[in-house]
């Protein structure tokens, strides 16, 4: 038996998924758990920072730092384009025009007419041309045993983590500043706070937008090791968000880091134990309907979650309610 | 459940077996029509093979190629659906392509194409057993977008003469009359039927979400698959045990019926009783769609499942051509819906869900019973649901997350009509399968973003009137 599964699903500790979920997850706690934003769409904002990012840089030939720009306003643009019709709404209507957003993302990128510029549903290779060139690591191999890695895995990795922890630093401040006080009253009963004079919308706005920006630049350190497909970035995506969020607490900053590198190790573990059973014939399933199975336990884990631990691992339960 | 059928036994039974009577009555008439084709594998498999425009991939006549796109020959003989092997196909298109090929003893051929545009498919009669002609148009223009594997060209050979039954499949679109460009007419009224056709379909499930909804509270975003388990029944007792038809959209009717009560006494009702959150249900909504979507995948593979039909043109109307089923869902939807608006509005559980959508409260207040209500509009919605996904099945291929592509079209139809109304829901309904349909024509969008066009649509409405067409205002808020 094949044991290698173990220690490389604690490699997941530092790929490229665990460190962009864990950006986006800390932009969806920012929405759900710091504001009470029902933002069922945060797959839709990875996808648009992700095309601001692939395209500009890949087919427009725009340096990283510009590129970056462009992921940004992309982010706050369709922040904007949400927000505006439905942020004075009650919670569901923005859960539903998030989530129909994010697929008018993915259906829009899929089409054959303008794939000269989003790659139709091959998506773009190629982001990280900028990138590597910056690569200060000499050109060796890094790591031991089966997790090693060459000097531009481990520069995304390294720059990856860095950035991680500037945003979460940038998140605790806030929320520990008046913006972050008015915010979190929002969660707690907005009339409360309208009734200070607070302009609820246009907070509820700039947490959108805050959170959106940090979904679009988790693509990005997805997609510079790897690239950009369009069906990466379905509904599913939202969901794995949530289970991430409310694995390690939706109302803490660290809760949406840890929650991403439990979550990728355990699907890992949980895929490499089934691969072992099923080659050593001791699970009666084709390798066909394994796939399905870590769906079936996220699904199974997210409800189990929010039903028994609405605070996750580090959160607080008086503040985890989430009334709307 | 037992108990529970014990103690109520009046209403559900009262519910299920009028909904069931009527619609066995119904489906009986045409059972014998459709019941001797049910052997035969449905060849449209793309939706509204009269009008559709976009070459969907046919399941089953894709052989892998490494070309980008690819199209999928299929020739039978129309009267006993035998395959025809050996029959030479020549493939012309872009920039000098030419290819022939001979069909395999399942009467497919694939055509690996790497330029996408406009192909000519030419039938070599030569080719094809002697006394028979080709039904439709030889040779026929097939239009090859990127990425579309196995775009159907699928031929029916006949002793009648030639056009005489419109060949299935994308190409027997309305212009039959190859070289005319079609009519205003021939390109909107097909159209607009199809699209009525699919809006009612979304209406039935779409009442569900929407008294789920008034009488809960919940925006149940696992819906949809209770739109998906309705048409794998159907396609289980139709497709797999090979059971009339009538059957499978009876028993996606009742085991809809079940799957919602279960759901409801299962995991709702509990989670009322904990005091949960709306949004927190709502978070345990899409855990579940996520979990029931795969578990289908798990059960019935990635494959898009066809329930055999028959897809010959069964009513002209003009420019436009129905199969039986485009003819029979309608009429199954019209009467269910005529039936769940007499139930709402004369009968007392019918009273009592408005009320209890009205004001929860004070429909408590007044004796009402507001979880038997509940649990009334779960075996209701799961239903309709499953009828509706059944029905779906004759108008397209199911498949695992055929639900979760109807939800996002189900929430804009709600939103549309007004949340917590059911006829608003219907009219919502109808309007967004108006505007998939129509909103292709002419090529004023790409087809594959005509579910784009639904939802875009939806945030328009929430921008300029929230409460949508019929719903109230204070609901919004």
């Amino acid at each position: 038996m094949d044991f290698n599964f173990i220690p490389l699903a604690f490699g997941e500790i530092v790929s490229p998924l665990t460190i962009g979920y864990a950006l986006a997850a800390l932009g969806l706690a920012v929405h759900f758990g710091f504001t009470g934003l029902l933002n069922f769409g945060q797959a839709g904002f990875m996808a648009v920072g992700g095309y601001a990012f692939a395209i500009t840089t890949v087919k427009f030939g725009w340096p990283l730092g510009w590129a970056l720009v462009a992921t940004v306003v992309g982010a706050v643009l369709f922040a904007l384009l949400l927000g505006i019709p439905t942020l004075r709404l009650r919670a569901d209507y923005l859960s539903i025009v998030t989530i129909a957003a994010a697929e008018i993302v993915r259906y829009t990128v899929k089409t054959p007419s303008i794939s000269q510029y989003t790659g139709g549903s091959d998506g773009i290779n190629g982001a990280s041309r900028d990138f590597y060139a910056m690569n200060p690591l000499p050109d060796i191999q890094y790591g031991f045993g089966v997790l090693t890695y060459n000097n531009n895995q481990l520069w995304s990795i390294l720059v990856g983590w860095t950035v991680v922890i500037i945003a979460a630093v940038l998140v605790w401040q806030l929320m520990r500043s008046p913006w972050g006080r008015v915010i979190k009253g929002i969660r707690e009963d907005e009339d409360a706070v309208r009734s200070l004079g607070k302009n609820v919308t246009w907070y509820k706005m700039q947490s959108l937008i805050l959170g959106g920006v940090l979904g679009g630049l988790g693509t990005v350190l997805i997609i510079i090791p790897t690239s950009l497909q369009p069906d990466n970035y379905g509904t599913q995506t939202t969901f794995f968000l949530y289970t991430i969020v409310l694995l390690g607490g939706a109302t803490t900053v660290l809760g949406p880091i840890i929650g991403s590198i439990i979550f990728w190790v355990v699907l890992q573990l949980s895929d490499g134990i089934l691969t072992l059973l099923v080659n050593n014939h001791l699970l009666p399933l084709s390798s066909v309907q394994q796939g399905p199975i870590r769906f079936i336990i996220v699904g199974i884990a997210l409800m189990l979650l929010v039903i028994f631990r609405p605070q996750g691992i580090f959160g607080k339960k008086r503040e985890a309610h989430f009334s709307g | 459940m037992v108990t529970a059928l014990r103690s109520r036994p009046r209403v559900i039974r009262l519910f299920v077996v009028v909904l069931a009577l009527m619609f066995a009555a119904t489906a009986f008439a045409f059972s014998t029509v459709d019941s001797a084709s049910a052997q035969s594998l449905s060849s449209a498999k793309s939706s509204a093979p009269t009008v559709d425009t976009t070459p969907t991939p046919a399941p089953g006549s894709t052989a892998p190629t490494t070309a980008a796109q690819s199209i999928g020959i299929w020739i039978r003989i129309a009267a006993d659906k035998s395959n025809v092997p050996n029959a030479k196909v020549t493939v012309t298109g872009p920039s000098g392509f030419s290819t022939t090929v001979v069909s395999g003893a399942d009467g497919r051929a694939t055509v690996p194409i790497e330029k996408t545009g406009t192909y000519k498919v030419l039938l070599d009669k030569s080719t094809i057993p002697a006394g028979l002609s080709v039904l439709g148009d030889n040779p026929r223009d097939v239009q090859v977008d990127a990425e579309n594997q196995g775009v159907p060209a699928y031929y029916l050979l006949g002793d009648g003469a030639a056009g005489a039954t419109p060949a299935p499949g994308k190409t027997s679109s309305p212009s039959t009359s190859s070289g005319n460009t079609p009519t205003f007419a021939e390109v909107v009224f097909p159209r607009i039927a199809t699209g009525l056709i699919y809006g009612l379909l979304i209406a039935l499930a779409s009442i569900g979400v929407s008294l789920i909804y008034g009488t809960t509270g919940l925006n149940n975003f696992a819906h949809g698959e209770l739109v998906t388990f309705g048409g794998l029944v159907g396609y289980v007792v139709s497709g797999v045990m090979h059971m009339p038809s009538w059957l499978g959209i009876l028993s996606a009717l009742v085991f809809g019926g079940i799957f919602g009560y279960l759901q409801d006494l299962g995991l709702w009702k509990p989670l009322r009783k904990r005091g949960i959150g709306l949004i927190p249900l709502m978070i345990v909504s899409i855990g579940l769609s996520l979990a029931l979507r795969y578990i289908f995948n798990f059960i019935f593979g990635p494959d898009l499942l066809v329930t055999p039909s028959d897809s010959s043109s069964f009513l002209t109307l003009g420019p436009v051509h129905l199969r039986f089923w485009d003819v029979v869902s309608p009429i199954i939807c019209i009467v269910v819906l005529l039936l769940v608006a007499f139930a709402m509005l004369r009968t007392r559980i019918g009273k009592a869900t408005r009320a209890v959508a009205d004001n929860r409260s004070l429909a408590a207040a007044t004796g009402i019973n507001v979880e038997r209500v509940i649990r009334i509009v779960w075996v209701a919605g799961g239903a309709l649901a499953g009828l509706s996904g059944a029905l779906i099945g004759y108008y397209q291929p199911v498949s695992w997350e055929t639900g979760a592509s109807i939800l996002l079209l189900i929430f804009a139809a709600v939103t549309l009509g007004g949340f917590g109304s059911a006829f608003g829901a219907l009219v919502g309904s109808l309007i967004i399968g108006l505007l998939i349909d129509l909103s292709t024509s002419y090529g004023f969008i790409p087809s594959n973003l005509k579910l784009v066009a639904a939802l875009a649509v939806m945030i328009v409405i929430l921008l300029f009137r929230p409460q949508g067409i019929l719903g109230r205002k204070d609901r919004i808020g």
